[in-house]
């Protein structure tokens, strides 16, 4: 590690991008903890503390011997890019083994920031695939499936458009298990699909928590009660929200004379 | 066991695969990982089934679909050197309770008290059963999946 450095080099600001970049992505808090702490550490960062929370990081540390430098960032929640945080442990682990300067791992970072997200026509065409296999393994027919597939096209355009308009949590889960359960009883009566359950029930899988529910877990584990709770809450609101935007819908279907066997 | 069911069988496993692999796409999974994610995922449908099919008990057969899927996302966490919700995040997507979600929302709505309490603990049930599973293979020391010395790894799973 070279000692004398500029400050936008720092390799404790270094430690916190990395930190806030993986928070953003959907990782751990554990792992975002010990990411920053192993980086400082590699670089030989000589007091390095940082607390982190599901989103938030504060951070505090002392290089070469005076500067210090003292982090409070807010991160705000965002969609999880678990290819970004593989990338990330990758640069990490790679630091530690001693094979990155600095500036070079800043160029990487750099580099790990511009991996895209997945195509929008790819996405939609494996929220299809996804929905219809749900389906048939919940037990509905190769039409069910059929008609999960038409779902789950709809439902993955409909989130897009939401993701860049930048709808609320809680409206987009709601709209989107609303309007799933709409086309899924469209399609129903169209003659499409033998069992509206389901369908209804292999299209929603893509809304379902799983990755609030897995990382909420993780968090407790490794005694990050606080933000372990917060998502665990998250998980159950979105789970709620699901429950609701289906329900009316379905609701609406069967008083307004459709026939439904549960 | 018949031939039959085992057949069955086979196909869920293989349509549990691909479903795996088309949420792991969704949640940007780097593409060397796909096949990886996948086997996680159909492995913890196959013990799921193969449970149900034996006791018809779904909470207990989420806490061991959840125990086998991620002790095999940890072998694969250390064997490519990745972070395990790779494979672990898009695999428990098959014993995820988005029916019981769904059933739930239903009977509140249908203003069936009972049975909207009976699905709703249900749900909560295999979401904590799931818990569990996931936490308890994760807790372990990572002796268990790597075969070979602690010391000569530096990785955290």
């Amino acid at each position: 590690m070279a000692a004398g450095e500029k400050n936008t080099c720092s390799a404790a600001a270094l430690s916190f991008k990395m930190g806030e970049f993986l928070l953003r992505n959907g990782a751990e808090i554990f792992r975002v903890q010990e990411t920053m702490e192993r980086v400082a550490h590699a670089f030989g960062v000589e007091e390095y503390d940082v607390y982190v929370l599901s989103n938030a990081i504060f951070a505090n540390a002392v290089e070469n011997g005076e500067h210090t430098q003292t982090k409070l960032k807010f991160v705000p929640g965002a969609t999880p890019h678990l290819g970004r945080v593989d990338a990330i442990n990758q640069l990490s682990r790679e630091i530690v083994a001693g094979e990155y300067t600095v500036e070079e791992a800043y160029a990487r970072l750099e580099e790990i920031k511009c991996i895209p997200y997945t195509k929008t026509v790819s996405m939609i065409i494996s929220c299809g695939i996804g929905s219809a296999c749900f389906s048939y393994l919940f037990g509905g027919s190769v039409f069910d499936a059929l008609a999960a597939l038409l779902c789950g096209f709809i439902l993955e355009i409909f989130l897009r458009i939401l993701d860049k308009r930048g709808a609320s949590k809680f409206i987009s889960n709601l709209s989107a298990s609303a309007l799933v359960a709409l086309s899924a009883v469209l399609l129903y009566s169209l003659g499409l699909g033998q069992d509206l359950d389901k369908i209804i029930i292999g299209s929603i899988i893509r809304l379902v928590p799983g990755i609030a529910l897995t990382t909420s877990i993780r968090d407790f584990l490794s005694g990050d009660y606080l933000s372990g709770t917060i998502r665990m809450i998250d998980a159950f609101l979105v789970g709620g929200c699901i429950a609701i935007g289906v329900g009316v819908v379905v609701m609406l279907y069967v008083l307004a004379g459709g026939v439904m066997i549960v | 066991m018949t031939p039959a069911l085992c057949f069955e069988w086979l196909i869920q496993t293989a349509v549990a695969f691909v479903s795996t692999i088309a949420f792991a796409i969704i949640f940007h999974t780097p593409k060397k990982q796909y096949a990886f994610g996948g086997l996680v995922g159909a492995f913890g449908w196959l013990i799921y089934i193969i449970y149900v099919h034996f006791t018809g008990d779904p909470v207990f057969a989420s806490f061991f679909a959840a125990l086998g899927l991620t002790y095999l996302g940890r072998i694969f966490s250390f064997l490519r050197r990745a972070p395990l919700p790779l494979f672990v995040t898009s695999g428990i997507f098959p014993i995820v309770p988005g029916a019981g979600i769904y059933y739930t929302g239903f009977h509140i709505f249908m203003n069936d008290n009972a049975a909207a309490l009976a699905t709703g603990l249900e749900t909560i049930k295999i979401a904590i059963a799931i818990a569990l599973g996931i936490g308890i293979v994760i807790s372990l020391p990572r002796f268990f999946f790597t075969f070979r010395k602690a010391s000569t790894e530096q990785k955290k799973g």
